[in-house]
C-alpha cells in the first residue's frame, strides 16, 4: 500500500481516504466544470445572439422609420415641383396684366389644387405661396399671414429664397407664419423663380404636421425604456421624447458621437444600445436607443432555463457517481477486506469470488493464489518446524546419561570383582536393553509396552544400585499397552523422581508407576514418595533449567513440548507434589478405541 | 459512507437553494408603485397636462407604475382630498401631492405619512411643513426675473401695479416678494397691488380700477395666468397698450398672442413638464434611499418676442 508506482505521488487522488471519494469527487468536478463551461459559453452565447439580433431588429426598425419620412418628403418635394412650375401660380404672383376676374379664377384654380392635397393628406398642416411683394395664399385662401412677425425673421422663409429653387426642409418648430395657428410642423419650402426677372421672388412651402413623424417615432416600441430620436444635418434635435428635458440640461444625448458614428450601431458605457440610420433625402439621421438590460431580460429566462438544466444534470450526475463510484471500487474494497483479515492471520473465508476479466478481478485471481500459495507455505513452515524441534528433542532424549551409564558400569565392575556373576548378568543384559532401545528403534511413537519395559531395565539398574533405598512397582492395565505414545516419555520421569525425589530422602523410596484409562484418556502416573516440592519448585516445574543440564537436561520440559508436538496442546504433564510427601505426575495422552486398531494394522 | 452521504446531501441542498436564489431574486425586482395626485386633471389646461406628461416620461426612464389622479377643477380641494385616501388605499411606495389648498390639504396628508408612505410634494406646499421633498418652481426666482427685467429694460420712472392672483397664497406671496427683491430700489415704484382670484374677469376689473386709480401706471406686472391675460385685456380696452409695459407670468396661447402682438413686453414661464419629470425622478431617489435635497427648483423662463421661438422656448410656449 504506501509503495508509489513508479515513485510519483498521484496527488489528487492520495488526498482522500478512500478511491470512492477519489473516483466521486473528480467525477463531480469533471461535471461540474463541464457543465458550468457549457453553461457560461452558451449563456455568452445566448446573449451575443440576442444583442446581434436586437441590433439587426433595431436597424430594420430605424430604416423603416427613416423611409417612411423619405416618402412623406418625397411627397412633399413633388408637391413643391408641381406647384412650382404652375403657371397660375407664376402668373398670381409675378403676373402684373389680366383683369379682376381673370385673377379671381387664377386664384380659385391654385385654391382647388391647394384642397385638393389637404383634402388627400391629412399629414399636411398649411400649404401655401407667398410673394416677396406681400402676396399669398394660404390652404383654402382663408388663412392669412401673422402680421406680428416680420418675415424676414421667419428662417424656413429665407433658406428657400436664398437656395434658388433648390427645396429646403426645416427642422420642427411651430409655425408661427400662419396667423392664429401655432402649429408644431416640419416645413419644406422652395423658392419661386419669377421668369421674367430670373430672380426669386416667392415662396412655396408645406407644413407637415410634427405629430405625424412623433406618432411614427412613439408608435416604434424599444422595449419598455427605449426610444427613438431624429436629428437634422447639423445635429439639432428634431423629435426626441425627452426634447424639453434635453433643452433644460436636465438630461443629455449623443449627438456628435451618433452624427459620427462610424458604425450603423454602438453599445455605450452606461448600456445603451444606439442604431444610427442616416437618410440621404432628408439629411436627417435617425437614432434608435435601446437598453441591453431589457434586451437581456428575455434572456433571463433562457439563463433560468440553462441554470436549472445544468444544476438537474449536476444531480443526476452526482447520483451517477455515488453509483459508478460503489460499483467501482466495490470489489476493490471485498478486496482490500480480505487483505485485512490475511493480514490477522485468518486464512479463512478469504477466497474471493473472481468472475470478470477486468483488472480487479485479476488482482483478486491472484490475491488468491498468492494466499492459497501463503497459507500452503506457513503450513509447511509449522510443520517443518515441528518435525525440527521433535527431532531436536529425540536427540536430547536419546542420549543416554554418561554419568549413569558409568555408575552402571562402575556398579557392573565391581559385582564381577565381587564374583557376583548372577547380578553382573542381570545388570548387563538390562543396560543392554536399555541401550538397544534407545538406539535402535528410530520410530517416533512406540508401544505403552515398549516405554514400560524400558523403565523396567532403567528401574532395574537403579534398585540394583540402590539396593535397599529403592522399590519400585509397575502397575500398567493391559488394555494401554498396545497404544502408540511418543517415544521415551516415561523412564525421565522416573529418573526425575529417582534423582530429586528419592536420592535425598532418608531411608527407603519408593516408586509407583501407573497406566489406567480415565476420563477418555490414556494416563500414565508416575509416583514417589520422595522428599517433594514447595509450591515455588512446582511452578516452576516447566521453565528450562540451564544449571541442570548435567543431571535434568532434557528433562520435564522436553518430554512436555513432546508430547504436545505429537499429540496436541491437550495433552502433556501435570504434577502434584507436597513437600515432604511425595509427588505424583501424570502423562495425559489420546485414548480413542479407533485409533488402537489402526495402529494395529498400520503395524 | 457517512461522511460522503452528508456532502451529497450538502450538495443537493446548495443546488437546490441556487435555483431557488435565481427564481427569487426575478420576483424581487418588482415595480415601485407611486401615486401622483394633481390639482386638476384637464386636456385643455397645458400646465398640468405638461406636467403629468413629464412624470410619465419619468415613470417610463425608471420603470416605475405612476397612477395620476386629480379632480376636474384646481379649486376641489375636498374632492382632493378623497383622492388622497383613495391613493393611500392604494398602498403605494410614494405619493405625489401637488396640495390644492394651503390650508385645508394638510388634514389629508397628513394620513399619507400617519400610513408610512413616502409624501413628495409637487407644485406647491402647505401651511404645515410636510413631505420629504419638494419639487416646485422657485417662485421667489421667478418673480425675481420679472423685477430683473424691469430694472434693465425700463428708465427709473418707473411706476408699478402688480395684479397678483390670489392674496395669501404662498406662490402670490413669493412671487412678489421676488418681484420687489429683483426691483432693488426701484421697488418703491409698486403704486399698488390687486388681486383676482384666479379669474380673467375680476382681472380686468380690478385692473381697470387700478388703471383709473393710478393713471401714472406705466408697468404691470401679473403674478399668474389669470391675473396676466385679464389686465392685458383691460389694457387694451383702455387703449392703453402703447403706454403700459406689461409682464406676464404663465403661458397660453392668449398670453403667446398678446406677447407677439406686443401688448407683453415679456412673459415668465414655469417648466411644468421638468417639475412632473424631477418630482417622479426625486420620488424613485427617495425610494432608493438616496440623498435629495429639500427643495428642488424645476426653473422658470423669461421669454421676449425674440426668443419666443428658439427651440427650447417653443416647447414651453407650445406644449404638445
Amino acid at each position: 500500500m504506501k509503495q508509489e508506482i513508479n515513485g510519483k505521488k498521484p496527488i489528487l487522488i492520495r488526498r482522500f481516504k478512500s478511491i470512492r471519494t477519489s473516483i466521486l469527487l473528480s467525477y463531480i468536478l469533471v461535471v461540474l466544470v463541464s457543465v458550468a463551461v457549457f453553461a457560461m459559453v452558451a449563456l455568452n452565447y445566448t446573449e451575443k445572439t440576442v444583442l446581434e439580433n436586437a441590433e439587426e431588429y433595431s436597424t430594420q426598425l430605424i430604416n423603416q422609420v427613416n423611409s417612411d419620412i423619405d416618402s412623406y418628403m418625397d411627397y412633399l418635394r413633388n408637391t413643391s415641383i408641381l406647384i412650382s412650375s404652375n403657371a397660375d401660380v407664376h402668373d398670381y404672383l409675378f403676373g402684373n396684366s389680366g383683369d379682376a376676374a381673370q385673377k379671381e379664377e387664377q386664384i380659385e384654380r391654385i385654391i382647388t389644387q391647394f384642397r385638393t392635397i389637404l383634402d388627400t393628406r391629412d399629414d399636411i398642416v398649411n400649404i401655401g405661396i407667398i410673394g416677396k411683394d406681400g402676396k399669398y395664399i394660404i390652404n383654402q385662401g382663408l388663412f392669412h399671414i401673422n402680421e406680428n412677425i416680420e418675415l424676414e425673421n421667419v428662417e424656413w422663409l429665407q433658406k428657400a429664397l436664398d437656395n434658388h429653387g433648390i427645396t429646403a426642409i426645416s427642422s420642427s418648430h411651430v409655425q408661427n407664419v400662419v396667423a392664429g395657428r401655432y402649429e408644431w410642423v416640419v416645413t419644406l419650402s422652395r423658392g419661386l423663380q419669377n421668369k421674367s426677372t430670373r430672380d426669386i421672388e416667392g415662396v412655396f412651402f408645406v407644413d407637415l404636421n410634427y405629430s405625424s413623424i412623433s406618432e411614427l417615432c412613439d408608435a416604434i416600441s424599444f422595449g419598455n425604456r427605449g426610444y427613438i430620436y431624429i436629428l437634422d444635418e447639423e445635429g439639432s434635435v428634431i423629435y426626441h421624447p425627452q426634447q424639453q428635458l434635453l433643452y433644460s440640461g436636465l438630461k443629455q444625448e449623443k449627438i456628435d458621437e451618433v452624427l459620427h458614428a462610424k458604425e450603423r450601431s454602438f453599445v455605450t458605457e452606461d448600456g445603451k444600445l444606439y442604431c444610427v440610420s442616416k437618410s440621404s433625402e432628408t439629411g436627417w439621421t435617425v437614432v434608435g436607443v435601446a437598453y441591453v438590460s431589457e434586451l437581456l431580460k428575455n434572456s433571463g429566462e433562457t439563463t433560468k432555463i440553462y441554470v436549472i438544466s445544468a444544476v438537474l444534470i449536476l444531480l443526476a450526475a452526482l447520483v451517477l457517481a455515488v453509483f459508478l463510484s460503489r460499483e467501482i471500487t466495490k470489489p476493490i474494497k471485498v478486496l482490500s477486506n480480505s487483505m485485512r483479515e490475511v493480514e490477522k492471520g485468518n486464512f479463512e473465508n478469504i477466497m474471493l469470488d473472481v468472475r470478470g476479466e477486468n483488472e480487479i478481478d485479476r488482482l483478486g485471481a491472484s490475491f488468491n493464489m498468492m494466499t492459497t500459495e501463503i497459507k500452503h507455505l506457513m503450513e509447511q513452515n509449522v510443520e517443518d518446524q515441528r518435525q525440527k524441534r521433535k527431532s531436536e528433542l529425540m536427540a536430547l532424549q536419546a542420549q543416554i546419561n554418561p554419568h549413569f551409564l558409568y555408575n552402571t558400569l562402575d556398579s557392573i565392575i565391581w559385582m564381577a570383582e565381587w564374583g557376583k556373576n548372577k547380578e553382573v548378568v542381570l545388570m548387563t543384559s538390562s543396560l543392554a536393553k536399555l541401550l538397544r532401545q534407545s538406539i535402535s528403534n528410530q520410530n517416533e511413537l512406540v508401544r505403552v509396552e515398549e516405554e514400560v519395559e524400558y523403565t523396567r531395565s532403567y528401574l532395574t539398574i537403579q534398585k540394583m544400585r540402590y539396593k535397599d533405598k529403592l522399590e519400585y512397582d509397575i502397575q500398567v492395565v493391559p488394555e494401554v499397552m498396545r497404544y502408540k505414545v511418543a517415544k521415551l516419555i516415561l523412564q525421565p520421569l522416573v529418573e526425575n523422581a529417582i534423582y530429586h525425589g528419592i536420592k535425598y530422602k532418608e531411608g527407603k523410596g519408593s516408586v509407583l508407576i501407573e497406566g489406567f484409562i480415565k476420563d477418555e484418556e490414556l494416563i500414565l502416573r508416575v509416583t514417589d514418595d520422595g522428599i517433594g516440592m514447595t509450591e515455588n519448585q512446582l511452578a516452576h516445574i516447566f521453565e528450562k533449567h540451564e544449571t541442570d543440564m548435567r543431571r535434568n537436561s532434557v528433562g520435564v520440559l522436553n518430554v512436555h513440548e513432546r508430547i504436545q508436538l505429537y499429540h496436541g496442546k491437550e495433552y502433556g504433564l501435570t504434577y502434584k507434589s507436597s513437600p515432604g510427601v511425595g509427588t505424583e505426575v501424570e502423562i495425559h495422552l489420546p485414548y480413542e478405541k479407533g485409533e488402537q486398531h489402526e495402529e494395529e494394522k498400520m503395524d | 459512507m457517512k461522511r460522503k452521504k452528508w456532502i451529497s446531501i450538502l450538495l443537493i441542498f446548495v443546488l437546490v437553494s441556487a435555483i431557488f436564489f435565481l427564481v427569487e431574486r426575478d420576483g424581487k425586482t418588482k415595480e415601485k408603485n407611486v401615486v401622483m395626485i394633481v390639482k386638476i386633471i384637464d386636456s385643455t389646461n397645458d400646465f398640468w397636462t405638461s406636467t403629468i406628461k413629464g412624470a410619465n416620461m419619468a415613470a417610463k426612464e425608471y420603470g416605475i407604475s405612476l397612477t395620476v389622479l386629480g379632480p376636474d377643477a384646481e379649486t376641489k380641494y375636498e374632492e382632493q382630498g378623497a383622492m388622497i385616501q383613495e391613493a393611500i388605499a392604494m398602498k403605494p411606495d410614494a405619493i405625489v401631492l401637488s396640495p390644492a389648498s394651503y390650508t385645508e390639504t394638510p388634514e389629508y396628508a397628513e394620513k399619507i405619512e400617519d400610513a408610512g408612505i413616502e409624501l413628495i410634494l409637487m407644485d406647491s406646499v402647505m401651511e404645515k411643513e410636510m413631505g420629504s421633498c419638494v419639487v416646485a418652481t422657485d417662485n421667489v426666482d421667478a418673480g425675481k426675473k420679472m423685477g430683473n427685467y424691469i430694472v434693465e429694460n425700463f428708465s427709473e420712472d418707473v411706476n408699478i401695479g402688480v395684479v397678483g392672483h390670489v392674496q395669501g397664497s404662498s406662490t402670490a406671496i413669493e412671487r412678489e416678494e421676488g418681484l420687489r427683491a429683483g426691483l432693488g430700489d426701484l421697488a418703491e415704484n409698486i403704486v399698488d397691488t390687486v388681486f383676482c382670484d384666479s379669474d380673467y374677469r375680476k382681472a380686468y376689473k380690478v385692473t381697470k380700477e387700478m388703471l383709473k386709480a393710478h393713471p401714472e401706471i406705466n408697468v404691470i406686472a401679473g403674478l399668474n395666468e389669470y391675473s396676466s391675460v385679464g389686465a392685458a385685456r383691460a389694457v387694451i380696452a383702455l387703449g392703453l397698450e402703447d403706454e403700459v409695459h406689461m409682464i406676464g407670468f404663465d403661458s397660453s396661447l392668449k398670453e403667446v398672442e398678446f406677447l407677439e402682438s406686443e401688448v407683453f413686453e415679456a412673459i415668465v414661464v414655469q417648466k411644468p413638464l421638468n417639475m412632473g419629470y424631477l418630482a417622479v425622478e426625486n420620488t424613485v431617489r427617495i425610494l432608493q434611499k438616496k440623498d435629495v435635497p429639500q427643495y428642488i427648483d424645476s426653473g422658470s423662463v423669461l421669454i421676449t418676442k425674440e426668443t419666443m421661438y428658439t427651440p427650447e422656448n417653443q416647447k414651453l410656449l407650445f406644449p404638445i
